[in-house]
């Protein structure tokens, strides 16, 4: 039996029972795949679940413009333009960069110190309790080396976990790659891995989700297929009926 | 059964419960039109009608023709995108791509039930010939045992239809498995 740690629902009711009762909080989750796979609607829905509870959420958009993002939105049944504003802040990176003079393509030992003590700050002062990251893979594109990528995630993690924060990191995949994360460094130093796929059989194409690893709570490592619906992410088992995850 | 002892048989139940109903290509709409009047009009249950033989528009149109209620018929439609058929948006239709995509099925039954359903529900699976058409019977026997079992747990009554013309040993055998009665409609 598990020795229980304190929760944080996801709101994705089948994502919840996988995981035994919600990700284990303070945990940092990569949630990785390739694209058109659900990372950032699961994302968003985490924050958006979160805020319909009161817990603030915080988004950093570092591919795509929030504004735009927010429009993508509005066919959810969930979504409340009000309680969106109210409950979960959106920050597009390139904003934070500018403000702290971070143009360069690629990043020192102080910028990183830089970035992680911005964002810190933001989680204080707005008693932040989850944060999605979209995606560390942009950024990670930037700190270049294993070792930067490394202590950045390492140094934010512990600091956002002590601040009682929930953390998705979105990582981008190729299809063909064979990791769950594109510096290898990220999976390796996440506490969790959600990978999102696509599953080609007999000509369908489907979304699939795994949780490959959870630290805090025992999991299923089974496959399931997922379906993006106006009322959210749904998903059943995968019928084992071969065919090769992409 | 003829139709008499059909129709007496489908108000009997009371519980949800998983029933096959094996009829003939002569009284195809025929027992559609009972299993349909009995459980959405006379039980007043919302029903989830999986279409895998023909498209929804079709049955719709049949379903008017004979005057039966269809306000609480919510349809998962498997069959039009494959036909090429129209598509057209209605908010009691979700299309499935193909009837390969059985998960697609359950997830798409599972939305209509959160959304539009609380309380008791019907699920008819029109049929499970059509289906075994498109998917091998280990498959099938997988999608049906896992959705069965799943939606009766959410109190739902299970209604599969069989074609008694294109049955087989394999088909009886998974529907054995997953009925709780088998009926027989002349």
């Amino acid at each position: 039996m598990d020795k229980v740690r304190e929760r944080c629902l996801t709101g994705i009711e089948a994502l919840d029972n996988i995981l035994n009762g919600g990700v284990p909080k303070g945990n940092t989750v990569l949630i990785t795949g390739s694209a058109g796979t659900g990372k950032t609607t699961m994302s968003i829905e985490f924050l958006v679940h979160g805020a319909m509870k009161g817990e603030k959420g915080l988004y950093i958009s570092v591919t795509e413009a929030s504004e735009k993002l927010l429009e993508n939105l509005i066919v959810y049944d969930f979504f409340s333009k009000e309680m969106i504003q109210k409950g979960i802040i959106f920050i597009d990176i390139p904003e934070i960069y500018e403000k702290l003079g971070m143009n360069k393509l690629q990043f020192s030992m102080e910028d990183i110190n830089l970035l992680i003590e911005n964002i810190v700050k933001i989680v204080s002062e707005f008693n932040v309790k989850r944060v999605v990251i979209d995606s560390i893979t942009s950024i990670c594109y930037r700190l270049q080396t294993e070792e930067k990528i490394m202590e950045f995630i390492l140094r934010l993690s512990k600091a956002l976990s002590e601040l009682g924060c929930t953390t998705f990191l979105v990582s981008e995949l190729l299809p063909s790659a064979k990791g769950y994360s594109q510096y290898g460094v990220e999976e390796a130093v996440s506490d969790g891995i959600i990978l999102l796929g696509n599953l080609e059989r007999k000509g369908d194409l489907l979304r699939t989700l795994r949780v490959v690893k959870m630290r805090g709570t025992s999991h299923s490592r089974a496959t399931y297929v997922l379906d993006i619906t106006s009322i959210g992410i749904l998903l059943v088992p995968l019928l084992k009926g071969g065919g090769e995850m992409v | 059964m003829n139709k008499e002892e059909f129709q007496k048989k489908l108000k009997s139940y009371q519980e949800p419960l998983s029933v096959s109903v094996s009829i003939s290509l002569s009284n195809y709409f025929d027992a559609i039109k009972q299993i349909l009047e009995d459980f959405s009009s006379n039980k007043n249950l919302p029903v989830i009608y999986i279409s895998a033989t023909i498209p929804s528009k079709s049955i719709s149109t049949v379903l008017d023709v004979y005057g039966v209620d269809s306000k609480k018929i919510f349809f998962v439609d498997c069959i039009s995108h494959i036909m090429m058929s129209s598509t057209a948006y209605s908010e009691r239709t979700v299309f499935v791509e193909s009837p390969t995509m059985l998960e697609t099925i359950m997830l798409k039954a599972q939305y209509i039930l959160n959304k539009y359903v609380t309380g008791g529900s019907v699920i008819v699976i029109d049929s499970v010939n059509s289906l075994a058409i498109h998917n091998d019977m280990k498959i099938l026997s997988e999608f049906l045992h896992l959705f069965v079992t799943y939606l009766r747990s959410r109190g739902a009554y299970f209604v599969i239809l069989s074609m008694k013309e294109q049955s087989n040993n394999e088909i009886s055998n998974i529907l054995n498995f997953v009925s709780d009665e088998i009926l027989e409609v002349e």
